[in-house]
């Protein structure tokens, strides 16, 4: 046995041993089909999973070349019925393939005559095929690609898709690198994105992901649709796009609640597609609406449910997935991977962050005791009420106000779920607050002084949470938490990650009522980034003053 | 003559090492000692002894003996010679053959005919002992019986014969007329003799017959429906068996069976009796894999094995496993511990078996369930551990992989089902079905000798296939897959069966049901992986164990002392971790994942369960900060800190012993006692005291008293016991109970030749001599004269005509008072023919004329 840095355990978990002087030979060599599961500070682990595995043969990985890698960087002896197991499942893919036939345009093809009879028996399968040509192929309809896709993932027998793109309306797009430069990291996303086809990068916050996506546009040079959560964020693409791209105002619509515009980029918000009149989707149209060449999606772990139907539809076009994790709270990873794609890219934050591309950051929990009076009523309160009862504290207003007052001349966001108590702490610090009652061109004024530096402090809700820019800001202070998500952590720690043109650290503060639900539910939201190996200080209310 | 006295003379005229040779190839003819030659031969002759020998044999030395068998008859005096047997065994030659034959006789399993001595070497004629014919059964060498055999031993038989024979005539087929069964037998017998009879026939047979005749190849019987159903040449023989009962060349026996005479399978099978005779073994295609990957297979399960073989025997310590009431441990049991071993339960189940043949579990008798047995397993290396299991393993007489299949009761009962519709679904309520984890019906008493052959099989494949690969690199020849540097050869179940019909055909046929589990147990133990044989695997085949230690523990890592804690709350042992920080870091944290490396995850209830055993905060840093290779991560720190901080509901004190009684009077009583004040008693509640003096001070006080305190164990657990009380179970030693030592042959050996080479009838020899006897007498319808001791001790002479032996006792028809009869054998004091005497001639036709003979004297009986 060699003294790799591998540890692959039976139970189809792979142990990184970071230290190790292997390690970032390792990484690469697995990072190609085994997905990072989490990443504390000495041992990361990677799961192998069919889809992974599957993604790897997609890429154009054996079996062979898996088992080598895993023997070549193992410490100790690899399971054997893991071997196996890899390699029968790596097998699986690719039997069945999605093909264009001159004559019968979509069709399924295999080379194993009994695995075509297995699928096409299966009782959803059978209603999206059409008649059989011969022995090895049978007709798809069309419009049924996405829908049989998922579905014979789910059966086990995923389908490589070699039916291609269709070119979509050429529309020139190039990147305008002055002063800057595409990072390497951004690079290889798009790179590998394009090889691949259609899939997701995922990338920390703050690592530039729209970037990203307007390289991929630049490599795709054809019209755009791109998919994004709000219309702040749908105006922020906008500008990025028009100061790092050749794109010019007229080319560039904004589809929205507001404006309804198509043109050869157009950036529509989850919201308006979604929207329904008398059981139907009136904006979906916009799909068709031009020959998009590729459609991007932003924040894809918050992508809503008819999205995904509408996507199943669009499998013949290119689609890029952005997301900063693709955690999803509610486990439907395996829909992305089916029908916007695989993941193509992924960094351990920590790792970028290494590279100077992202902030370092410096997390803190703050435990606060609650008086007397407020643990009693917590004690006798519904369960209900609970969270709400501990996360809104009285005590807390006084610590924000203390930590405010720590970070003097700092750009500061107080985040908080419950609007009651962040219009308290806005009176209490004399701060505006955004929250979702705030007009679009309220918000818009109220983010562009902040980034000017005139207002020092804002108090948000949680309509911050995603896509907004808002590159000075260094320090922010949770106050209380949407109960364990744990993406949305990620997204509010991801605020802070611009690079600071002073290179200074981000702070972010959580504040936690001891001994309560409080505590328990900020445990599961920092677990997400405790595993991308932000380690969480903790530090007691009555220490601040002296701190900071 | 008697064979066993003819093999007496033969065995005392034996050179030592002739003997030695014997002993060698028949341990049990010498375990327990024998007092003299004749008892030995006696021994040599007995059923179980021949049946085990004959176990022994290889596929040519079977079929040697089974032909010559079928060409002898001892009590026509018949023998058979080398050459003899060659026409009858396809590409046999007679030097081969006679080599055979000559180790046959080493082996005490033919004796030389008395009447042939005198014979060159090459021609010696040898008869088989008597009791053969028991063993080998109906169907020598997949032959059924003779017509004139089937027409004497079933009379219905005789009657369908005459049917058919007539039904022949009529058709226009060239057949004898006959008019007693018998006759009828000759004549089938000469008509399917005549060359061409059969050719000509099976021309003109429906399709498939020629299938359905290969079926009976391997053995003569076959079922099938409505056997006895009528039908004659050119009516109603469309099918392949109507065809064939048309003709007679299949003979029912009932209405469910039909047996193939061997007068027709001799012609089918070209007028041999063996087709294929081959002194080499099969030689198998064996696909090929790397060495590393064979290594790392095995590595692997190795370590895994005894990680979790640990892991179970914890679980099991902390809550013993109970018993069902039909014996074993019931799914609910197993699926429980596979649920905190967190593996599946055929695994589990697998575990489990192995610590309890391994004697790491034990029935406890008083609570009848299966407890954590007194062992220092725990305690030894990972390479001793890993020996223990093997050893264990190998020599276990159970079969572990037959648990989770249907029980042979179930079986049985299926079998009354079809009797009776009654009884069909009783037996379905009484066996429940599947073989239970630890249950008895898993015990197999051959499987140590099938697992050692097993092992032996597959060295001598791996050994092949390397000699193969060198002789391919120097030829250089094509070298095979098996033959390129680094790779070995793959052993598959076919194979190993393949070779192990070769090798010892009789005992292989019980290995189909548990080879494939015997593969699966050896992977799991590491002595093959990815399917070849290992390099533990041969050391232990070979039985060199030492070897396998040194490979192992030079390939298995030193176990670690430290951790990686990590800020995620989780600790992570990056391998082996030695035992008792396993069993420290159990308490302060739950175990995840399942390989070389354990995670220990640590939340506030893991750490609450570590306080409420009687560690405190500073404590589990302490011992954290010490086995960390890093610095305990502040949230760690802080969960610790925390958790202990809000652990107040117990409180600790010092006390030396304590007193307890449900006699809460008596309690009080002793505390109000001046003379007991100097121990310090303190009531802690009304039932229990605590005093600052030692446990057995304080019962000497209480004994003067006149109380009669029971002292019990530091840990509570039950009365104090004398220190290691009952046996340690110890490892299993390597030596089998059942091989003879050196020493032992040498006595025997020393005692057999200070004896006359003829003892008559010897405590052991008397009884088998007149059981042979009264065997022979059956055969051949002859009476006896019996010597019957009555239950006053009274001799009795008579003259009686033995007509079954079996439990020990024979059943007679006496002439004098025309009465059938049943004698137990312990009363025959002595048995002997009434009419010796056997009639020559030519080989063939005397055994017809015997059988003819026979077959007269029974239609005149009756």
């Amino acid at each position: 046995m060699t003294d790799g840095p591998l540890i692959v355990q039976s139970d189809k978990t792979i142990l990184l041993e970071v230290d190790h002087p292997q390690a970032t030979e390792a990484r690469h060599a697995i990072a190609a089909f085994a997905e990072l599961e989490r990443a504390p500070e000495h041992m990361h682990s990677y799961r192998l999973t069919p889809l992974g595995l599957w993604n790897a043969r997609a890429a154009g990985l054996d079996a062979e070349q898996v088992l080598d890698t895993l023997l070549k960087y193992s410490r100790f002896p690899v399971p054997h019925a893991l071997l196996i197991d890899v390699a029968e499942t790596m097998s699986r893919y690719g039997r069945l393939r999605l093909e264009k036939d001159p004559v019968h345009g979509l069709v399924l093809r295999t080379d194993d005559y009994p695995v075509l009879e297995e699928v096409i028996r299966a009782k959803k399968i059978e209603p999206l095929l059409g008649p059989r040509i011969d022995p090895m192929t049978v007709v798809v309809h069309a419009s049924a690609r996405g829908a049989l896709k998922q579905l014979l993932l789910k059966i086990g027998w995923p389908a490589e898709d070699l039916a291609g793109y269709v070119d979509g309306t050429p529309h020139p797009v190039a990147l305008l690198e002055e002063g800057w430069k595409l990072r390497p990291y951004q690079q290889l996303a798009v790179e590998n994105f394009w090889a691949g086809g259609s899939g997701v990068v995922v990338l920390p916050c703050g690592a530039g992901k729209t970037l990203v996506g307007a390289a991929a546009m630049a490599v795709s040079g054809t019209t755009t649709l791109i998919l994004v959560t709000n219309t702040v964020s749908a105006r922020q693409w906008k500008d990025e796009l028009l100061k790092r791209t050749t794109l010019t105002e007229s080319e560039i619509g904004e589809y929205s609640g507001a404006v309804k515009e198509v043109r050869p980029v157009t950036i529509a918000t989850y919201q308006v597609l979604t929207m329904r009149r008398g059981g139907l989707y009136p904006h979906l149209e916009l799909l068709d609406a031009n020959n998009w060449g590729l459609i991007i999606y932003d924040e894809v772990h918050l992508l809503p449910a008819p999205i995904f139907r509408m996507t199943a539809d669009l499998q013949a076009r290119r689609r890029l997935g952005l997301t900063a994790t693709l955690v999803r709270e509610d486990g439907r990873e395996g829909e992305v991977f089916s029908l916007i794609g695989p993941k193509r890219y992924d960094a351990p934050w920590k790792d970028i962050e290494a590279q100077g591309y992202i902030a370092p950051a410096d997390c803190v929990e703050v435990r606060v005791d609650l008086p007397r009076d407020e643990r009693m009523a917590y004690a006798m309160a519904d369960d209900a009420d609970k969270y709400r009862l501990c996360a809104t504290s009285e005590t807390k207003t006084a610590v924000v106000e203390r930590l405010v007052k720590s970070h003097q001349g700092e750009q500061l966001l107080v985040i908080g779920q419950y609007i009651d108590q962040l219009d308290e702490i806005a009176q209490h610090l004399d701060a505006p607050v955004i929250k979702g009652e705030t007009s679009v061109k309220e918000r818009q004024r109220l983010f562009g002084e902040f980034r000017k530096g005139i207002i020092h402090t804002l108090v948000v809700s949680k309509v911050a949470n995603f896509s907004i820019d808002l590159p000075e800001a260094s320090v922010a202070i949770q106050v209380s938490g949407s109960f364990g998500s744990r993406q949305e952590e990620a997204q509010r720690l991801g605020r802070l990650l611009r690079p600071k043109a002073d290179g200074r650290s981000a702070r972010f503060y959580t504040l936690v009522a001891r001994d309560t639900l409080d505590q328990d539910f900020a445990a599961k939201r920092q677990r997400f980034l405790a595993e991308q190996g932000y380690a969480y200080r903790i530090l007691d209310a009555k220490d601040i003053a002296t701190t900071g | 003559m008697s064979s066993i006295r003819i093999l007496t003379a033969e065995l005392a005229a034996r050179s030592d090492n002739a003997l030695r040779m014997l002993f060698d190839a028949r341990p049990d003819l010498i375990s327990p000692a024998v007092p003299d030659f004749a008892a030995l031969a006696a021994r040599a002759c007995a059923r179980v002894s021949v049946a085990r020998a004959l176990d022994k044999l290889n596929q040519p030395q079977s079929q040697v003996l089974e032909v010559l068998h079928l060409t002898t008859n001892e009590d026509l005096g018949l023998s058979a010679t080398a050459s003899m047997l060659k026409p009858l065994m396809a590409g046999s030659t007679v030097s081969t053959l006679d080599a055979i034959l000559r180790d046959l006789h080493a082996r005490a399993l033919l004796y030389r005919d008395p009447a042939q001595f005198g014979q060159p070497v090459k021609s010696r004629a040898y008869l088989p002992v008597s009791s053969l014919k028991d063993v080998i059964g109906l169907h020598p060498a997949g032959l059924g019986r003779r017509y004139v055999e089937l027409v004497r031993t079933q009379p219905s038989v005789g009657v369908r014969l005459l049917q058919t024979l007539k039904a022949l005539q009529q058709s226009g087929a060239g057949v004898k007329d006959a008019s007693t069964p018998m006759e009828a037998a000759l004549a089938m017998h000469a008509w399917v003799d005549a060359p061409g009879t059969l050719e000509r026939l099976l021309s003109g047979a429906p399709e498939n017959t020629q299938g359905m005749l290969d079926r009976f190849s391997a053995g003569a019987m076959g079922a099938i429906p409505n056997a006895q159903r009528i039908a004659g040449p050119g009516i109603n023989d469309a099918s392949p068996v109507d065809w064939l009962l048309a003709r007679g060349l299949l003979v029912p026996l009932n209405n469910e069976h039909v047996e193939l005479p061997s007068d027709v399978a001799m012609v089918l099978r070209g007028r041999v009796i063996v087709r294929d005779f081959s002194v080499a073994p099969p030689a198998p295609q064996l696909r090929a894999t790397s060495s590393s990957l064979v290594s790392n297979a095995a590595l692997g399960s190795i370590a895994e094995v005894l990680r979790l073989e640990t892991e179970l025997l914890a679980q099991v310590q902390n809550t013993p496993l109970a018993t069902l009431r039909a014996g074993g441990v019931g799914v609910r049991e197993v699926r429980r511990l596979a649920d905190a071993l967190r593996i599946d339960t055929e695994m589990t189940t697998l575990l489990l078996e192995l610590a309890a043949l391994a004697s790491l579990l034990v029935l406890d008798v008083d609570t009848s369930r299966w407890r954590v047995a007194q062992t220092h397993w725990q305690q030894l290396p990972r390479e001793q551990q890993w020996l223990w299991l093997a050893t264990s393993w190998l020599k276990a007489d159970r079969a572990p992989a037959l648990v989770g299949q249907p029980s042979s009761r179930d079986g049985s009962g299926g079998g009354n089902a079809s009797g009776s519709a009654g009884s069909g679904t009783g037996s379905k309520t009484a066996g429940t079905g599947l073989i239970n984890a630890l249950g008895a019906e898993a015990y197999r008493p051959d499987a140590p000798v099938l697992r050692k052959q097993t092992l032996a099989i597959m060295l001598e494949l791996s050994d092949e296939a390397a000699a193969a690969s060198t002789d391919a690199g120097d030829t250089g020849t094509s070298p095979s897959a098996a033959s390129a540097p680094g790779m070995v050869p793959v052993l598959d179940g076919a194979a190993i069966l393949a070779r192990f019909q070769w090798r010892q055909p009789r005992l292989a046929r019980r290995l189909p049901r548990l080879l494939p589990g015997f593969l699966h147990e050896a992977e799991l133990l590491g002595l093959t992986g990815s399917g070849s044989l290992t390099v533990m695997g041969s050391a232990v085949a070979s039985g060199k164990p030492e070897e396998a230690l040194a490979a192992l523990h030079a390939a298995l890592p030193r176990p670690l002392a430290h951790v990686l804690l990590q800020a995620d709350l989780t600790a992570v042992a990056p391998g082996y971790l030695s035992p008792e920080l396993t069993a420290e870091l159990n308490l302060l944290a739950a175990a995840e994942g399942q390989g070389p490396a354990t995670i220990f995850r640590f939340s506030a209830a893991s750490l609450r369960r570590a306080l409420d055993a009687g560690q405190d905060a500073e404590g589990i840093l302490d011992f954290l900060a010490r086995h960390s290779a890093t610095d305990i991560p502040q949230p760690l720190r802080y969960l610790v800190e925390d958790t202990a901080a809000r652990h107040g509901r117990l409180r600790v004190g010092t006390a030396f012993s304590y007193l307890q009684s449900e006699d809460e009077m008596m309690l009080q009583e002793l505390l109000q006692i001046p003379v007991l004040k100097h121990l310090g008693l303190v009531a802690l509640a009304p039932t229990v005291l605590t005093t600052k003096s030692g446990a057995r001070e304080v019962a000497a006080a209480l004994r003067e008293l006149g109380m009669a305190p029971a002292v019990l164990e530091s840990d509570g657990g039950g009365p104090v016991k004398v220190p290691q009380s009952g046996p340690a179970v110890v490892q299993p030693g390597r030596a089998s109970a059942r091989e003879p030592a050196e020493e032992d042959i040498a006595a025997q050996l020393s005692a057999l030749r200070s004896k006359p080479s003829w003892v008559p009838a010897g405590p052991e020899t008397g009884p088998q001599l007149g059981l042979e006897t009264l065997r022979q007498a059956i055969r051949l319808k002859k009476s006896v004269n019996i010597s019957i001791v009555d239950s006053n001790g009274n001799h009795d002479q008579q003259v009686l005509v033995p007509l079954s032996v079996s439990g020990g006792r024979v059943r007679v028809y006496d002439p004098g008072r025309e009465i059938e009869r049943v004698v137990s054998i312990h009363r025959v004091m002595d048995v002997e023919l009434a009419e010796p005497g056997a009639p020559t001639g030519d080989r063939t036709d005397a055994l017809a004329a015997t059988e003819v003979a026979l077959a007269d004297t029974e239609a005149r009986d009756r």
